[in-house]
């Protein structure tokens, strides 16, 4: 713990320094504007974060470091393991860099601890990850999805396609809880039963469960005929290499597109063929947007974009679309009107608009499953799932 | 029979995971019962075999012995040069040697880091056990169960050393009474260094064997170092025995525990280690007095 947070120290002394290093923008007409990026660039979510703030940095690149037409200064500052690196980081971002935009912010912890600065600041924030619950939405906007829409997207599915009843199992925290609810009320409502034990989601102590043995045995005894899970990061490593050799290797395991996302699929290697998941994007969907990005994203890094990166693409896209419509001289509240009036948003994931209630996007939803793509395993494209949001 | 069918797995399992930290707090045990050294770097000991073994592994029996020889190796020069550190700290000041093998803890920790990432890095097995094995109508993985044989027989050779040995005389009798080993002409210094680099060995093995179980990652030297501390309070310095019987118990507590009682999972080990306490201080056996 003192050593990430020494290492989430130096990391963001080294970002500092080098925004300083690169603040060198020309000064003209039109103005430069300055966009505050803070996501993990340390700690736990470290995979996450980088891919965030290189999605955001991938969109600059392939616009020639403008949007809407203005020349961006990213100033880019660690969030850490969560709130007490992440406020100091953005209140730097908003006082002393004086940002007129934030964007990123990989956990909802974070979100949530931010948010204050941010709407005393009165500076808009494009997330484009985590979304906890917010009192009042009128400057937050976010790229990503609600956390229980990930599962309620694929419950009737699951529904059609499981002869029996389907075992739920997921994180003890907050996450956790939305993403397992988010699945186990549409999956009932659709008239699917939960294998679990008086009808409730099993929920293992998190970060502490390693072994999920004993929960494998219960599985098993309960007579499920699917399981559907969420788990990411160093959990999602265990739980799939763990399940591939257990007593339920041959149950289908269904998920929220987190558990083989990313890095976590290069750790789980084999052990994760066949997994079903449910996520608002796939690096195998047939657009052009997604080509491009795709290609794009190839040139400087070996394995295929997550929906991490693609979500913090989007939110560079967002801007790109409002700073532009936001008048010769955006100011954040400008910026924050024009973000409202804004239609569809063509994206790698395909076309999505913000909700005008949640602020966050109305988009599809994909069924994907680890399969061979080449020499690497990748999660593909199996089917469209339900269009989610309101 | 059926009511206990469903547990069949996770017991074995309490077993796998028992043995492995069996392995790792022997070390601890060692260097804290034998040469009075509180060791907090053990974990980070068990890291480095643990890295070592998933940089090297490719699915052969080789890598895997080449990785055993090149993570005790590494694991054991790193209780040796602990023991050098140690050198100018006095016998019993346990607080110092807290504070410097912490210190030791924290750098070893960010050196890994910045040489293996911050990511948990993947550990193949050997093809040829990567694959579950069919128990009595039960599946459970192949490696785990080569994993139980090997450090079943470690155990067994442990105890052997300890109590047929020349050596295993020596450490008993530094258990036992440091000053009158001092007087009979054996080096303290020898018998520190002797100790830490078995200690690092123990752990280097457990790293290497168990990587496929507690994996590589950033997390890794605390949760073992967390978890031998409890088998070292609950199983005692003085024996072999009481070690292992700690040992299986927190694995059981951590399997079995938590399939029979899935709400308590959380605070489990901690409440069956304040019981065991509560009944008696000194550990589950205690056979020779603690130095």
């Amino acid at each position: 713990m003192y050593r990430s947070k020494i290492l989430a120290g130096l990391l963001a002394l080294g970002t500092a320094v080098a925004a300083v290093g690169c603040g060198g923008e020309p000064e003209g007409s039109p103005g430069t504007i300055k966009v505050g990026l803070l996501a993990s660039l340390s700690g736990t979510y470290q995979a996450i974060g980088t891919d965030m703030r290189d999605g955001f940095q991938l969109y600059l690149r392939t616009h020639g470091g403008k949007l809407g037409g203005h020349p961006i200064e990213l100033v880019v500052a660690d969030e850490g393991d969560g709130p007490p690196t992440a406020v100091p980081a953005a209140t730097k971002l908003v006082k002393q860099d004086r940002v007129s935009v934030v964007t990123g912010i990989v956990g909802g912890g974070s979100a949530a601890a931010v948010y204050p600065v941010l709407t005393e600041a009165k500076v808009p924030f494009i997330g484009a990850n985590a979304r906890p619950v917010f009192k009042d939405v009128s400057r937050v906007w976010h790229t990503s999805y609600l956390s229980q829409e990930t599962g309620a997207s694929v419950a009737q599915y699951v529904r059609d396609h499981v002869e029996g009843s389907v075992y739920a199992i997921g994180p003890d925290y907050q996450g956790g809880h939305d993403q397992l609810k988010g699945f186990t009320e549409a999956f009932t409502k659709a008239g699917g039963t939960l294998a679990n034990a008086d009808g409730k989601t099993r929920f293992t102590p998190f970060p502490t469960t390693t072994n999920f043995t004993p929960y494998f045995a219960q599985i098993k005894a309960s007579g499920a005929k699917a399981v559907y899970t969420f788990y990411a990061g160093t959990a999602a490593i265990d739980f799939v290499k763990q399940y591939s050799q257990s007593e339920i290797k041959d149950l289908p395991l269904y998920a929220a597109g987190f558990l083989t996302e990313g890095g976590v699929l290069n750790a789980q290697g084999d052990s994760a063929r066949g997994i079903f998941s449910v996520l608002n994007y796939s690096p195998d969907l047939d657009n052009a947007e997604n080509r491009s990005f795709v290609a794009a994203w190839k040139e400087n890094h070996d394995g295929p974009p997550t929906t991490y990166a693609m979500a913090s693409y989007d939110a560079a896209a967002v801007l790109d679309k409002a700073i532009g419509a936001a008048g010769d001289n955006p100011t954040p509240e400008s910026i924050n009107r024009a973000i409202g009036q804004l239609g569809q948003i063509d994206s790698p994931r395909g076309a999505w608009q913000f909700s005008k209630t949640t602020h966050s996007p109305v988009q599809k939803w994909y069924l994907r499953q680890v399969r061979q793509d080449g020499r690497a395993l990748s999660n593909m494209v199996v089917t469209d799932l339900a269009t989610v949001g309101k | 029979m059926d009511r206990v069918d469903p547990y069949l797995i996770p017991a074995l399992d309490g077993v796998a995971y028992g043995l492995l930290l069996f392995v790792v707090a022997s070390g601890l045990v060692l260097s804290f019962g034998v040469a009075g050294i509180l060791n907090l770097a053990h974990g980070t000991l068990y890291a480095i075999g643990a890295y070592v073994a998933a940089t090297l592994s490719d699915g052969s029996w080789l890598a895997l012995l080449l990785a055993l020889a090149a993570g005790v190796g590494a694991a054991t020069a790193g209780g040796a040069a602990l023991s050098g550190m140690l050198a100018a700290v006095p016998r019993g000041d346990h607080l110092t040697q807290a504070l410097l093998t912490f210190g030791v803890a924290l750098a070893g920790g960010s050196l890994l880091v910045m040489a293996f990432g911050a990511e948990n890095l993947p550990v193949r097995v050997p093809a040829t056990v990567d694959r579950p094995v069919d128990l009595a109508g039960h599946a459970y993985a192949g490696y785990r169960l080569v994993f139980i044989v090997v450090a079943a027989a470690l155990a067994l050779a442990l105890h052997a050393v300890v109590n047929r040995t020349r050596a295993g005389m020596l450490v008993r009798a530094a258990v036992d009474d440091p000053d009158m080993v001092a007087c009979l002409g054996v080096s303290p210094a020898r018998v520190r260094l002797g100790v830490l680099a078995a200690s690092g060995a123990l752990a280097g093995t457990a790293g290497v064997l168990g990587a496929p179980i507690i994996g590589p990652g950033p997390s890794t030297a605390a949760t073992v170092l967390l978890l031998s501390l409890v088998v070292v309070v609950l199983g005692g310095l003085g024996s072999v025995g009481g070690t292992l019987l700690a040992a299986l118990a927190v694995g059981e507590i951590q399997t079995l525990g938590v399939a029979l009682a899935p709400t308590a999972a959380p605070f489990l080990l901690f409440a069956a280690m304040a019981a065991v306490l509560a009944a008696r201080s000194h550990g589950l056996i205690r056979r020779w007095s603690p130095a």
